[in-house]
């Protein structure tokens, strides 16, 4: 056995390739409806509709059964290939593969608004590393206790539990926790406190100035910060998936 | 063993190069054996700054690729004893610049001078984190503007996470803040940020402070370091700074608007 096959006898090769792809997050099972609504859509944007291939995400469905093939018929009458289906149960994957479409598992669930805010603010990998020196302690709870400036260019982050910084945290820094996040100095950076999805996090400063402020995935801008609060010690929490902000003083 | 100190400060413009001249020569004139090294190959300013750039043959880079020996390279100061200058290269790529060749370069000085400078070209690239690579205490340059500061901010993380002491678990680099420019009228103004403000956010010793002064443009054209001119309040400031990088308790000068009276309004007072 040889693994030097010669190349110009193979039929193919396989290849790992990540392509750019529409998918259909399906909020409605009623192919009347996505008939009714699709019709609309290409009459806007006719650009759009030639061929593209799709993914049907169920997973907003809560149907045991699905018209599968009666969506797919809908889609191809309006110039939509649908290639393959997202989420649904077992019943929607068969239905899938007999109709020859391909089956995706669900989505790992995410707060959403966090994924785009994280993927605009993280720097190039090369760009970021660890805050070097400085006291560290780990928390009973699983967090952290990090003594020191937080600086410009670093990031700071508790993966589970709370993050407690004995200091400030500067223009420029991030900090990131799954449950809560302390900072005994001033807040000027970016702090993400709930990364998992946890409504209950807070964030405490003793003088906020954050370039941004999030609580799963619900941030906020410093520019859309109540300026009577800028400077003053606050507390940063969900109520009703809005972030709001309390002073302490 | 001489002390290895890095001036840097992230963004350029701030007064490294003149700061890294003024120590040098402050140092030297107190009797330490100094040297100070060029680090912004390509763009090589300190002898000019130190009015030696006719008298430059080899410079670092050659050093570094064995084409010259360190002696060779090596100029001596024609105002002060004890310090010398080891150039950059104007012609040469900035990656002729390598860690391996630095190292021997600094293992080679370490063993005959009391302190080694190394200016830093501005921004956090190869040649900036070169600079400090090595260093055992920082020379932090900042002008009081959110700019300067930030960037001061990004370079001291740098220094506390890319540096040989930080690689090795040695103790850290010692960091030091130099502000330059500083201008009380106008931080009375509010145009500038004062001196608390960027002592707060940097969370750092506070090594001297250099007023806005003619005397330092004046100086570096003339290519005379502005601590030779000891009549002008930044040349007093340079020196107060290198007692305090000496050790020495010296009382902060130059921070403070003051008021001109009557009499200095009348005959012009001294030299700013």
């Amino acid at each position: 056995m040889s693994l030097n096959v010669d190349r110009a006898g193979l039929a193919f090769t396989f290849k790992g390739g990540m392509l750019p792809m529409t998918v259909m997050e399906l909020t409605s099972a009623d192919p009347e409806r996505i008939r009714d609504q699709l019709a609309g859509k290409l009459s806007q944007s006719p650009a759009f509709f030639q061929h593209t291939p799709v993914v049907l995400n169920v997973e907003k469905l809560d149907e045991p059964h699905l018209a599968l093939e009666r969506i797919c018929a809908v889609c191809r009458a309006h110039k939509l290939l649908p290639v393959a289906v997202r989420g649904g149960p077992d019943p929607v994957k068969q239905s899938a593969w007999a109709l020859g479409l391909g089956w995706f598992p669900p989505q790992e669930i995410k707060p959403r608004n966090l994924e785009s805010v994280a993927a605009d603010t993280q720097p190039a990998k090369e760009d970021t590393f660890a805050a070097a020196r400085h006291e560290e302690t780990p928390a009973s709870n699983g967090g952290r206790i990090y003594r020191g400036t937080v600086r410009s260019g670093q990031q700071l982050t508790a993966p589970e539990g709370d993050l407690v910084v004995v200091g400030s945290v500067n223009a420029g820094a991030e900090v990131l926790a799954a449950g809560n996040i302390h900072v005994y100095g001033a807040l000027r950076g970016r702090a993400l406190a709930g990364i998992h999805g946890d409504h209950d996090a807070s964030i405490f400063c003793r003088e906020l100035h954050a370039e941004l402020l999030s609580v799963a995935g619900n941030y906020k801008r410093l520019e859309d910060v109540d300026p009577r609060l800028l400077s003053q010690p606050v507390q940063v929490r969900l109520s009703d998936d809005q972030l709001s902000i309390a002073s302490m003083s | 063993m001489a002390k290895i100190i890095v001036v840097t400060s992230g963004k350029g413009g701030v007064g490294k190069t003149t700061s890294a001249a003024a120590i040098a020569t402050g140092l030297a004139l107190r009797g330490n054996k100094t040297i100070v090294i060029d680090f912004d190959v390509g763009l090589r300013n300190l002898d000019l700054v130190m009015g030696c750039e006719r008298r430059v043959v080899y410079d670092l880079v050659n050093v570094i690729q064995g084409e010259a020996g360190l002696n060779q390279a090596m100029i001596r100061d024609k105002r002060v004893d004890n310090l010398h200058i080891l150039p950059a290269s104007q012609t040469r790529d900035k990656e002729a610049l390598t860690s391996e060749g630095i190292e021997q370069v600094l293992d080679e000085l370490v063993k005959d001078f009391d302190y080694i400078l190394c200016d830093s070209p501005a921004g956090i690239e190869q040649g900036a984190q070169l600079a400090m690579y090595y260093a055992d205490a920082a020379v932090v340059v900042t002008n009081p503007e959110v700019s300067s500061v930030r960037d001061s901010d990004r370079i001291l993380g740098l220094l506390a996470s890319k540096t040989r002491r930080a690689e090795r678990g040695q103790d850290p680099v010692k960091e030091h803040l130099l502000i330059t420019r500083y201008n009380p009228t106008r931080v009375d103004d509010g145009d500038m940020l004062n001196l608390e403000d960027i002592r707060e956010i940097l969370a750092i010793d506070l090594i001297g402070l250099i007023p806005e002064s003619e005397a330092v443009l004046r100086s570096s054209n003339q290519g005379i370091p502005v601590t030779h001119d000891q009549s002008s309040d930044a040349g007093q400031a340079y020196t107060d700074t290198v007692s305090r990088l000496l050790g020495e308790d010296v009382p902060l000068r130059f921070h403070e608007y003051q008021k001109k009276g009557l009499f200095s309004r009348m005959f012009g007072g001294g030299r700013r």
